[in-house]
């Protein structure tokens, strides 16, 4: 044993070495302890019982202890203690209630030394005096401790906790006389060893077995209990009344603690049961440990810190047959990978937002312990440069950013659900209604959507150009921008206006032309690009002669274009009249606002290999006067994709709904039905329930029209008799009578039902009003004066 | 723009998650404290906490809200490697006149050996199911069969994903042609290229999930993860939060064209990559209808992300908790110059009271009172003008490069993911 040679009680200079290693034991481990030199360690368990020394690489087996032929209990140890003081000295706690001192100075290969066989039960502690060298606790299941004078044979005194089984003794390391013990009954005691007779002070420390306790290395107050409650308790002993000062709730039981040499507010714990990790717990901060070794595979039933005086070198014996050497670098670190922050993007638009104070806090200067009002103390001592962890903030800062309705909130969407007509009226009343809710709501491009399906589907000579251009007129008094184009079109009026706004929709499919492919484009065209407002103003002029035919098929126009432009889609007069004439206003517009043009840009290339398949096959109607509206149909299913893909399923749906059979062949069932989930979805998040039933109504979904028949049941009771109707109809079987009968017209009423709480009288809400504005009495005749408010 | 309305949590240790309930009336925090707060929104916008209670025995890590549909439910889960699921009681008690709720444990999952990391459940149209995932790797999910009983469910699969899991996403898609799909990110650090997003697919013949596709592109530890709400798109937009903000789209390929095993196969592309917090990106949340991602980093700055009608993905907006600008180098100074009107003017028209919270950037100026009016007629009102943003770009790339408002403008194509 020349190592022991170097021993020191401080670090010192040589300090220690070594990285993250384990060797396998043969057996299971029950309790390790160390070496006050830090370079041995021995390791006990039922049929264990070695000592290994610490070396730079790897663990080398130095000595078993146990020998002799016949396995005795004596050797299964429950626990094991090395003394700090006396480097040949070891004791055992055995299971079979034995207490074993071994010397290893003895020459023999048994270095059995003495054996008490005073408790009746398993040892399950044994402690030494840290200065005295020959005395000796122990603690046992039987609920006595003994305390031994190594030079005599038998204990010295004997202390009854008149509690249930010790599960742990430990001498104060400041105060000569004084030491603790656990108890199952979760009591802690403290005793004064010279008085055997009665304990000092008890306090109820845990609920349930209190497993481990352990005194602070530096501050004699300080006691901390681990138990099965999973908690692990700091005791200010100080005081009067032990004080509770810290509170460590871990996942699992808790078998050992262990406070970190050095850092005063570490303490390392390992569990009995589910837990195989050993958790280095900063107890200011209880919640999260601030370090975890997790290479146990089963539980780990000793921990030790390899040197009195060096925090990062911790060992660990386990059932799963291992003794390792933890390197605190190589620890893993919860803190670090737990997340300081939380974002939530609510239905409103509103934004959740939770941060580390320290994350947000702007000014670096600012001290980041804000945590610290709760914890005044620490201010007192400077932090301990060997704590790795350091004491951060840990709380965080909660706040909404809530939205305005300028930006991101939702308002719109609650509006124009609530807002657009979806039915009940003809097509084109439909969709200028919400051309116009969308317009009030500055969707512009929705409107324009509206607008142009109206143009397209409803048949035409029924819309009157003077409704469609209130709309617009009302548009564009509310886009004060606008009036750049208004002025210059004041001549053409508002056909030349409406004009505009049809483009838009219609706009695409020129810019597509223009943009995409150059040879589509003609000469005029490229004039109208480079020159002046004339071209326009000609152009615009030219509108305004069609005024009257706005939406009408314009025969002529085309035809007299056709010989300018010879593009082969020239020949539909309706695109024409549409194509053309925005090409000029457009130009216009981009000289007033260029981003415009990308707009207009990305419109088409996202809609661009539509247009040219629908470009190419309706050549074959060059010549009719009127387009069906089918031929637009794969447009406006483009235009539905467009919106859902947006995230726009509302106008998509809306759409659909209005649109019904005209468009509904065209989207394939699923994905009409993937809208409408969407859109219903939707809705019920923003609680709009009767909107919500009205799109379930008149959808054309199977799957979504059977949504509200799904668990809907009605029951009846007869308003005569008062029992319930059995039969379907509404004819009571028991009193033969008509139930529900509405007191003004005396027919079933079927829908909405009031009635008087008063006189039970009742009947259509629609006649009970008319009834009651002009009288005052009920309507059956009771002579009740009913109140209907 | 928006005003920031600071709450006095009061949790104990770190907040790491924030919950909005379907209605956005409701909210949830939980916290390391091993607390769940639940905190109900006022007529006149305060939230006022209701709740709160211990809801486990270590860092509560997520907390999630059911559709209301299966009652006020929320489900927990924690480092102490459980998962539980809460209901609020209905009914007359003291609690509720003083104006707080009561809520029970229905159950306690289990069944990992190690920290759950999260748990989000199911949409709602596959009932009431939900998905843990832990730290060992392993992806879980339970079903309860009788919606009506919260206390029983049972663990309907386990995936396997090799890699410590940190967040996982279901895609929300209610349509039939999408099957159940699950994105799982990993913050798995050690050096190693494997892909850190996993997505996952429900396979109606083998019953079972399948490993669908793996981002390669990803490889860096990824905290958070979140499908958009899916309103009726063909495709599926994936928001993860790494070093970065990036988001892929997923689109499928037709069924009959993939081959084996009835596995849908996607065209992966990365549609935006954003660097601007400069650290880790721990958190991304959607919008409602998918079209606003809200990311927040280490930088202490939550950021908005938002898609132009090119496709192209910008910043919109940076908020900070507490009103001072972005911190950050040299910038400082160039943001509250331009800031400098803008600001005092804003601070005026909120009286005060909160003004001092709030933070929002250059480009909100210009567009707040002419973003619609000014591309009046023909266009698409997707209010990313290019002139604006440019303007503010030029602004920040002064004085720091990176900081760019805009991304790479054709980022669409590249990086195909394996297929």
């Amino acid at each position: 044993m020349e190592k022991m040679a170097r021993v020191t009680t401080a670090l010192g200079g040589n300090t220690l070495s070594g990285r993250t290693m384990f060797c396998h034991l043969d057996a299971p481990a029950n309790a390790i302890s160390v070496c006050r030199d830090a370079a041995q360690v021995v390791v006990a368990g039922r049929n264990i019982f070695k000592i290994y020394s610490i070396e730079e690489e790897q663990f080398v087996e130095k000595l078993n202890l146990r020998v002799g032929r016949k396995p005795s209990l004596n050797f299964s140890c429950a626990d094991v203690v090395w003394h700090q003081m006396d480097e040949n000295l070891l004791a055992t706690a055995a299971t079979n209630g034995v207490v074993v001192t071994w010397n290893l100075g003895k020459p023999s290969r048994n270095k059995q030394d003495q054996l008490f066989t005073e408790h009746k039960r398993t040892v399950n502690k044994v402690c030494f005096h840290p200065t005295e060298v020959y005395m000796l606790l122990s603690g046992s299941q039987d609920g006595y401790m003994k305390c031994f004078d190594l030079r005599k044979k038998d204990s010295v005194s004997t202390f009854s906790g008149q509690s249930e089984s010790v599960r742990d003794v430990q001498f104060s390391i400041r105060d000569y006389f004084t030491f603790a013990a656990t108890f199952e009954n979760g009591n802690v005691q403290l005793w004064d060893i010279r008085r055997p007779d009665r304990y000092e002070r008890m306090f109820t420390a845990h609920n349930g077995p209190v497993f481990c306790c352990d005194w602070h290395l530096e501050d004699r107050g300080w006691l901390a209990t681990g138990g099965r409650d999973k908690m692990v308790k700091v005791w200010d002993m100080n005081t009067t009344r032990a004080k509770e000062i810290y509170c460590v709730q871990t996942i699992a039981s808790v078998a050992r603690v262990k406070w970190r040499p050095e850092c005063k507010h570490h303490i390392a714990t390992c569990s009995m049961m589910v837990d195989h990790n050993i958790y280095v717990w900063d107890v200011r901060r209880p919640f999260i440990p601030s370090a975890m070794f997790e290479e146990h595979k089963d539980v780990t039933t000793g921990i030790v810190w390899r040197h009195l005086h060096d925090p990062y070198f911790l060992l660990s014996g386990s059932k799963d047959s291992t003794l390792y050497q933890h390197i605190f670098k190589d620890a893993s670190q919860p803190i670090d990978r737990a997340n300081p922050e939380g974002l939530c993007y609510s239905l409103y638009g509103d934004l959740a937002f939770a941060a580390k104070e320290s994350l947000i806090s702007s000014d670096s200067n600012r001290k980041p312990y804000i945590g610290d009002r709760r914890h005044p103390i620490f201010f007192k001592r400077k932090l301990d440069p060997t704590e790795q962890f350091e004491y951060i903030s840990s709380s965080s800062a909660l706040s909404v950013f809530e939205t305005d309705v300028e930006s991101g909130s939702m308002d719109w969407f609650v509006h124009t659900a609530k807002q657009y007509a979806l039915a009940g009226r003809p097509l084109a009343e439909l969709c200028d209604h919400n051309a116009k809710v969308a317009k009030g709501l500055d969707r512009n491009q929705v409107a324009q959507t509206w607008t142009m399906l109206r143009i397209i589907y409803s048949s035409l000579g029924t819309v009157s150009s003077a409704n469609l251009n209130h709309s617009m007129g009302k548009g564009s008094a509310a886009l004060p921008l606008m009036n750049s184009f208004n002025l210059k079109d004041i001549p053409s009026g508002l056909g030349s206006e409406s004009r505009l706004d049809r483009s838009k929709g219609e706009s695409r499919t020129e810019n597509i032309l223009m943009d995409s492919s150059s040879t589509l484009i003609n000469n005029e065209d490229n004039e109208e690009t480079e020159g002046s407002d004339v071209p326009a103003d000609y152009l615009l002029g030219d509108v305004e002669a069609d005024e009257d035919d706005l939406y009408m098929m314009d025969h002529e126009n085309p035809h007299a274009e056709e010989q300018e432009y010879s593009l082969p889609q020239e020949a539909f007069p309706l695109r024409h009249e549409i194509v053309d004439n925005p090409s000029a206003l457009d130009h216009l517009q981009d000289k007033a606002d260029s981003p415009h043009v990308s707009g207009n840009e990305a419109e088409t290339v996202s809609l661009t290999p539509v247009e040219s398949f629908s470009l190419i096959s309706i050549s074959h109607s060059l010549y009719e006067n009127r387009l069906p509206s089918d031929f637009f149909s794969p447009i406006v299913r483009d235009t539905l994709l467009f919106y859902a893909e947006q995230g726009d399923v509302q106008t998509a749906v809306s759409v659909l709904i209005v649109l019904g059979e005209r468009i509904r062949k065209e989207i394939d069932e699923q994905t009409q039905e993937h809208w409408y989930t969407s859109y219903i979805d939707l809705l019920q998040r923003f609680q709009l329930w009767n909107i919500s039933n009205e799109v379930i109504k008149l959808s054309t979904c199977r799957a979504i029209n059977c949504l509200n028949q799904a668990s809907t049941t009605l029951h009846v009771n007869c308003s005569n008799c008062k029992r319930p109707m059995s039969n379907r109809g509404w004819i009571c079987d028991r009193c033969r009578q008509c139930a529900s009968m509405c007191a003004v017209c005396h027919h079933v009423v079927k829908g909405l039902f009031v009635w008087c709480q008063g006189c039970s009288h009742g009947g259509h809400l629609q006649h009970i009003m008319k009834w009651l504005e002009t009288s005052s009495h009920c309507p059956a005749g009771c002579g009740h004066l009913c109140e209907y408010t | 723009m928006f005003v920031a309305r600071s709450i006095a949590a009061d949790h104990r240790d770190l907040i790491h998650d924030v919950s909005f309930d379907f209605h956005g009336r409701r909210m949830a925090t939980c916290s390391s404290d091993q607390s769940v707060k639940v905190w109900d929104k006022s007529e006149n916008g305060d939230w006022h906490c209701t709740a709160s209670w211990k809801t486990h025995s270590g860092s509560v890590w997520r907390v999630t809200w059911a559709h209301p549909e299966f009652g006020q439910v929320l489900v927990s889960c924690s480092f102490d490697r459980t998962a539980a699921v809460w209901e609020e009681i209905v009914g007359e008690s003291n609690d509720k006149l003083r104006g707080q709720s009561h809520w029970v444990k229905r159950t306690t999952l289990v069944d990992s050996r190690t920290s759950v990391t999260d748990v989000k459940f199911a949409p709602k149209h596959m009932g009431l199911m939900l998905a843990t995932c832990s730290a060992d790797g392993v992806v879980r999910i339970y079903e309860a069969p009788d919606v009506m009983n919260l206390s029983q469910w049972s663990l309907q699969h386990e995936i396997s994903c090799k890699l410590s899991c940190s967040c996982i996403s279901w895609n929300p898609s209610s349509s039939r042609a999408h099957s159940p799909m699950i994105a799982v990110g990993s913050d798995d650090n050690s050096p190693n290229i494997l892909a850190k997003v996993q997505i996952y697919e429900y396979n109606e013949n083998t019953r079972k999930y399948a490993k669908a596709e793996a981002l390669m592109t990803v490889t860096d530890p990824v905290h958070d993860i979140a499908f958009a709400p899916n309103l009726g798109r063909s495709f599926h937009i994936l928001a993860v939060a790494t070093k970065d903000v990036r988001i892929f789209t997923l689109k499928p390929l037709r069924k009959e064209l993939t081959s084996s095993g009835g596995l849908t196969k996607f065209e992966i592309h990365i549609v935006a990559q954003f660097d601007n917090h400069n650290s880790q990106v721990w958190r991304v949340s959607w919008n409602i209808t998918g079209t606003v991602l809200a990311s927040s980093g280490d930088d202490g700055c939550v950021r908005l992300w938002k898609a132009n009608y090119m496709d192209n993905w910008k910043c919109t907006g940076i908020l900070k908790g507490n009103g001072s600008p972005v911190n950050g180098s040299s910038q400082q100074g160039i943001f509250n110059a331009s800031l400098g009107s803008a600001n005092t003017s804003l601070q005026n028209s909120l009286n005060g009271s909160s003004a001092s919270r709030y933070f929002f950037p250059p480009l909100d100026s210009p567009r707040a009172g002419s973003r619609w009016s000014s591309h009046a007629q023909l266009l698409p009102p997707p209010p990313l003008i290019e002139q604006s943003c440019d303007a503010d770009t030029a602004n920040l790339q002064y004085p720091h490069p990176r900081r760019r408002c805009v991304s790479r403008p054709l980022n669409l194509l590249p990086e195909n993911e394996g297929v």
